[in-house]
Formats: C-alpha cells, sequence, structure tokens
C-alpha cells in the first residue's frame, strides 16, 4: 500500500463553537484564484502503511514537542507561525488532521510521535529538513531508524510517508500564512465580505493511495476462486438431481402407465415375488375338450389329432406335437373371452400333460406349465412368459426403486432403438431394439424350419407366437390385431418381405454385427442388480455419481 | 443345473437319435451331457459337400431358458460361423433374445444344416465373407471348397 498522489487544499470551516454553526458547510475547499493549492504526484516514499487501506484527508498541522532541547532544535526547520494544534478549534475533537514534522532528529521525532499518537492524526508526513528534491531514502534506510528497529511503525495506527525536502519546506512556509484567523490570511479581505469571521482557512491535505495494491491478497484470491468454483459445482449437482429425478419419475409414470415393461425392454431384470405367483392360477389340465366349468378352453380334440398328424405338419412339427396350425377353426367362448393356446406338453420338460392328472400353471398369456418347471424359473430369473416374453405381472406394476442406472439404460436402449435403420420394426417406436432383433431373428428362423414369419410391420403381440400357434384367428386382446397373423406354418420363403433389410448401409451393418458379436459374448442379457452396479467401481467413481447423477 | 434340464436333455438325445438327420452324428457323454459334440457331413447340395464337421453344442445351466451355444470346431469359409478359434454361431433362434424354451436341439441341428446349404449374408458375422457371397458368388464357392479341401477333410 503507498500513496501515490498527494493534494494541498486550502479550505475554510467554520468555528464549531460560533452560534451559526451548521454542520453542512465544513470542509468548502475554496477557489484556486484566492487560495493556496499543491500537488505532491511522484517522490513520495511509504514508511509505514499501518490502516493505509483508503484515501485519508485532514487538515494540516505541525504537532508539539514536550522538551525544550527539541523545541529549540525545531525552530531552525519550522518557521515560528506555521500552524499548530493550538490554531485549530480546541472544542471539537472530531476535526481530522494530517500531521507534517521535520525528521532531524531521533530524539524530538520520538516526540513528534508521541504528540500525533495522542491527537489521533489520520496520517504522518515527515521530511528530513535540506533542499533535496529526490526521492526521500526507502523505508528500510538507516536514517528513518529510531533505535528501535522499526517499531514506531507498528505502534502507530495511522500511516506515514515521507515528502522531499522541497515539498515539506513549501509547505510549512505556507503553513505560516494559513494559521492565524480569517483577515490574515492571504486574500483574507476579499474572503472576509463573503465568509462569516469566525471561520477557519487551513491547509487540507489529501492522501490517495494505490489502487493497485488494494486488491485482495493471493489467500483471498484463492478463496474467491474456490467458492466460485464450490458453488458452480454444487448449481451443477443440483440441477442434475433434479433433472435425474425428473427423469425417474419420468421412467416411474410410463411403468405406471403401462407404457413401458422394464424387463420386456431389457432395462431390468425382475422377478416375480411368491405372494404374486400364488395368485396365478393353478389347475388340473383336462384333456382338450370344449369344458366351459374348465377355465382353460381347449380346442375339440379333432383338432389336436388333425394338427398332429395333418398334413400341413413340417419336418420339425412331428418333433413339436405342441404346434397348432392356425388354420384350426376358431372357437369363441360363450364369455366373450378369448381363448387360449392349446399345449398338450410343458414346453420347458416337454413332458406331455396327464388329462384329469397332471397340475398346471396358468400365466396371463394364458400358457401353461408344469408349476415346478415354472415357479423356479419366475421367483428366481425373470417375469417374463418364457414362451412369449409377457409380463405376469399386471401392466402397471412397478416392483423397485427407480435408480438413476435404470433410467439410464432405458434412455440408452431408447436412444439406440430411434437409430436403428428404416426396416419393419421402426414402426415400433422406443419398443423396438430387442424386437426388432427378434424379428430378424425370426427371419432366418423361418428360412430354415418354414415356420410362420410375420410380415407386417406392427405385431407386437403376435411376435411371441411363433412356436405356439394360435388356435383361433380372433385376436388375443383388442388393442393387437394378430388376425393378420394367420398365415398357415407353410408361409412360402419368398412372400416374405423385408423393405429396408436389404438397403442397410455397409456402416450400420458393421454396427449391427457388432451387436450380435456382444449378444454371443452374453453381454446383452438383462441385468439383474443394477443397485450393485450402482454401487461398483473406484471410490471417486461412485462418489462422481452420487455427486453428478447421470453422469458416466 | 436342475434334474428337470438333465431330464429334458435326455429326452432330447432321445429324440435325436430316433429322428436322426442325414449326415449327423451325435457323441453324448452320460458324464458330460451339457457338452454335445456333433460330427456333420456338409450337405451334398452345398459347397461344403464332402467335408466332415465337427461341432459342439453346449447347454447353459440355466438351460432351457437360455439357448446352447454353437461351435464349429472345424474351419469354415462360411458368413455365419465367426473366423475364430471359437467358431461361434449366433442367429436365428440362437440369439437369447430369441431363444425360447419350447425350442429344441433337433431345431438348432437343422438351423445349422440349412444355413450350409443356404448361408444367410443379411445376418452375417463374417461381413467380408457375407460380401463375398452376395457379390461374387463364383469366388466364394471357391474359397469356400478350397478351405474343405483344407481343413475339413
Amino acid at each position: 500500500m503507498t500513496a501515490s498522489r498527494i493534494d494541498i487544499f486550502t479550505v475554510r470551516f467554520p468555528d464549531p463553537s460560533s452560534p451559526s454553526f451548521n454542520d453542512d458547510q465544513r470542509w468548502i475547499t475554496l477557489p484556486t484564484n484566492v487560495s493556496f493549492r499543491y500537488p505532491i504526484t511522484d517522490n513520495i516514499q511509504t514508511l509505514s502503511s499501518k490502516n493505509a487501506g483508503y484515501d485519508a484527508s485532514g487538515i494540516l498541522y505541525v504537532p508539539e514537542l514536550r522538551s525544550d532541547e527539541c523545541k529549540k532544535s525545531e525552530e531552525a526547520y519550522v518557521p515560528a507561525n506555521a500552524t499548530r494544534s493550538r490554531n485549530l478549534p480546541s472544542s471539537n475533537p472530531g476535526i481530522p488532521l494530517i500531521a507534517l514534522a521535520p525528521w532531524f532528529s531521533p530524539t524530538c521525532m520520538k516526540e513528534y510521535l508521541e504528540s500525533v499518537r495522542k491527537d489521533s492524526v489520520r496520517v504522518l508526513f515527515v521530511f528530513q529538513p535540506g533542499t533535496d528534491r529526490a526521492m526521500p531514502p526507502p523505508m528500510a534506510d538507516a536514517s528513518w531508524g529510531l533505535g528501535d528497529g522499526g517499531a514506531w511503525k507498528s505502534a502507530n495506527d495511522f500511516p506515514t510517508y515521507a515528502i522531499n525536502a522541497a515539498s515539506g519546506s513549501v509547505i510549512l512556509a505556507q503553513m505560516t500564512l494559513y494559521s492565524g484567523n480569517l483577515s490574515e490570511v492571504p486574500h483574507g479581505k476579499d474572503l472576509s465580505s463573503a465568509l462569516d469571521s469566525t471561520d477557519y482557512v487551513r491547509l487540507w491535505a489529501r492522501v490517495e493511495t494505490d489502487a493497485v495494491n488494494r486488491l485482495p491478497s493471493l489467500w483471498v484470491f484463492l478463496i474467491i476462486v474456490l467458492a466460485i468454483l464450490m458453488t458452480i459445482i454444487a448449481a451443477t449437482s443440483l440441477t442434475m438431481h433434479c433433472v435425474q429425478r425428473r427423469r425417474r419419475e419420468e421412467l416411474r409414470r410410463r411403468v405406471i402407465n403401462g407404457e413401458i415393461n422394464l424387463e420386456a425392454v431389457g432395462v431390468k431384470r425382475l422377478t416375480v415375488p411368491r405372494e404374486f405367483l400364488e395368485k396365478l392360477p393353478s389347475y388340473t389340465y383336462s384333456a382338450p375338450a370344449h369344458d366351459s366349468e374348465n377355465t382353460m378352453p381347449q380346442l375339440p380334440p379333432s383338432v389336436l389329432l388333425a394338427s398332429s398328424t395333418g398334413p400341413d405338419s413340417q419336418p420339425t412339427a412331428g418333433a413339436r406335437p405342441w404346434m397348432r396350425s392356425s388354420s384350426a377353426p376358431s372357437l369363441s367362448r360363450a364369455d366373450g373371452q378369448s381363448p387360449a393356446f392349446s399345449q398338450p406338453s410343458c414346453p420347458i420338460c416337454l413332458d406331455d400333460f396327464e388329462s384329469n392328472e397332471t397340475q398346471v400353471r396358468e400365466l396371463p398369456c394364458r400358457h401353461i406349465f408344469h408349476p415346478d418347471c415354472i415357479d423356479p424359473y419366475l421367483l428366481n430369473n425373470s417375469s417374463l412368459c418364457p414362451i412369449c416374453k409377457e409380463s405376469v405381472m399386471p401392466s402397471g406394476y412397478c416392483p423397485t426403486r427407480i435408480t438413476n442406472v435404470m433410467v439410464r439404460r432405458e434412455r440408452m436402449l431408447r436412444r439406440a432403438g430411434n437409430r436403428r435403420p428404416s426396416g419393419p420394426a421402426s414402426s415400433l417406436g422406443p419398443l423396438s431394439s430387442p424386437i426388432h432383433l427378434g424379428l430378424l431373428g425370426s427371419r432366418i428362423g423361418g428360412v430354415i424350419s418354414g415356420r410362420r414369419v410375420f410380415s407386417a410391420p406392427d405385431h407386437r403381440r403376435a411376435r411371441s407366437d411363433e412356436e405356439m400357434a394360435i388356435s383361433n384367428a380372433a385376436p388375443l386382446s383388442t388393442d393387437a390385431a394378430p388376425g393378420t397373423a394367420t398365415s398357415s406354418g407353410a408361409t412360402p420363403l419368398s412372400a416374405r418381405s423385408d423393405p429396408g433389410c436389404g438397403e442397410i448401409d455397409h456402416e450400420e451393418r458393421r454396427e449391427r454385427a457388432r451387436e450380435r458379436a456382444l449378444t454371443l459374448l452374453g453381454n446383452r442379457h438383462v441385468p439383474s442388480g443394477d443397485e450393485d452396479e450402482e454401487a461398483s467401481g473406484p471410490w471417486w467413481r461412485r462418489g462422481l455419481r452420487k455427486v453428478f447423477p447421470g453422469f458416466r | 443345473m436342475s434334474t428337470g434340464a438333465k431330464k429334458r436333455i435326455l429326452r432330447e438325445y432321445a429324440e435325436c437319435q430316433n429322428d436322426p438327420l442325414p449326415g449327423v452324428k451325435i457323441n453324448f457323454d452320460e458324464q458330460n451331457m451339457t457338452k454335445w459334440e456333433i460330427l456333420m457331413d456338409g450337405p451334398d447340395q452345398s459347397v461344403y459337400a464332402g467335408g466332415h464337421y465337427k461341432l459342439e453344442i453346449n447347454f447353459p445351466n440355466e438351460y432351457p431358458f437360455k439357448p446352447p451355444v454353437v461351435s464349429f470346431k472345424t474351419k469354415i469359409y462360411h458368413p455365419n460361423v465367426s473366423n475364430d478359434d471359437k467358431g461361434s454361431m449366433c442367429l436365428g433362434l440362437l440369439r437369447p433374445e430369441e431363444w425360447k424354451p419350447p425350442n429344441k436341439v433337433i431345431s438348432v441341428l437343422h438351423l445349422i444344416r440349412n444355413l450350409l446349404i443356404e448361408p444367410n449374408p443379411d445376418d452375417a458375422i463374417e461381413l467380408s465373407i457375407a460380401n463375398d457371397y452376395k457379390t461374387n458368388r463364383a469366388e466364394f464357392d471357391k474359397t469356400a471348397k478350397d478351405w474343405v479341401k483344407r481343413y475339413a477333410k
């Protein structure tokens, strides 16, 4: 903190003890033509910067000395009439003061210092007497020593600036002129006509400190930078938390509305809780005879017979006795319920169901299994029917807390779905990811066994029934339209149309091949424990995920 | 592996024996029934005619909920078989998301045999071979036959 400029003005101020004292009229600078002005813009040496953080100003005066020896030696340097504290209004200790003292001997300087501390000045100017116009010696110079190792600087509660001898003498000389009453100062006659006769006219000094050095110190700067960084991090974190929370709620809403099944799209592997499983119908299998008492509508035996030995049986159909020709006559139940599939054997262990003997479990999609075969699978592995991949849970069942990992996975899959080339499956929209592959797969499958393949694009439901021929042509549910899928198992290969598949460019095919390779490695399975994933990875990664959810 | 799954594999083996595919022989080990060794002859009407291929079918623990894994132990020039030491094959009903428990090994064998007769370049795992097959059929046939001589005799 250094002083960059000192200005000396002449000011007038009213006597605080006069009856007409008005506080508003204090410290009025007199016009240039009737006053003294003296700017010092260079050669100011800062000796002590104590409390120098602001621009200071005050009435200039010369402090009193105590000892007679010093008073005597002072006479050589200070003119007799220079402004002293006795020339200032005594009744007002609130007058701002700036002291000016010649540094002629350490002993007397100490007396000056005692005096200015008592007067509680704002600033002390010193100068080493002489005629020097140059820069006063620097702070560390021996000539500024008082034999106390510089302790005088810290004992002061004001800054000390050294000016050169020439400026000091000029100011002292002027101070002799501006120490008397109004009529005695230069231009006193002119002034007294305009001013109150009790007004004081004195020299006033203002110190401007260097603005550059008033910048906060490095530490303060560091702290500010840190604080800004922390604020940015906190704001980002908060925003990401909010966004993630909204996404979680959105996903949850979609799950509850039944727009999406977490397991079907491959976001989260779900299992069926035991109490749900026990609610699923289980009954004794009865031979495929039309029995209205039975919860399981069946085909007439004749159809069964026809299908197992019928002319439409493919070479492989012999090995698949449950495969029905969909040309079977359709059944309609009196109560309007859609009929189920006819299954003479358990698709898991391939054992035939014994009529009126075997206990079977029926899933909501109406596929039936041995409870021993299907229950462990549903309890431990999946909530989807192994045949048609339809959820066993009611639509809108949201089993777990939606986590950020699930949100991320779902978004990824959706994005991947939207990126897919236009083909039969693209119209399936966001759900297409696994289904698309499914269609491709079924296309290949169709080549081999001549199984029925759907060429219509919108068979979300029908896709599931390649193996299980539908026992009639009626829609499985009101919103799907498998009626269009009633082509027989012997659909000619040439009838299949795969628009787009042949035109997929090389890049996309490469991408598909890569995905397939991943599938091969088993990476595409539906993940089971995303909580594990959330808690995995190195500590910094876990921390990062906590602070910035949704960040990868 | 559950006893149910074992029962099912045995049952499927019996079925394959009862209704054998032409040119397909299954080496079945009672001790390690989850690993089948298949010896398949190249179908006569295909470019692989005359070749003898050794394949392996591995049944995962979750079978029949997960598909069996098919790998060619003999090198083969085919767009749907990976050209590395695994010789893996993954398409159609072999794909995990496509697999359904009612599917059976015999249909897997049918799939493999039919793919030897008619490769599926649109769903290839080896893109360069698929490209060859589609655009330069003569060259493909030549290389495939060459590989039969070199690796599959």
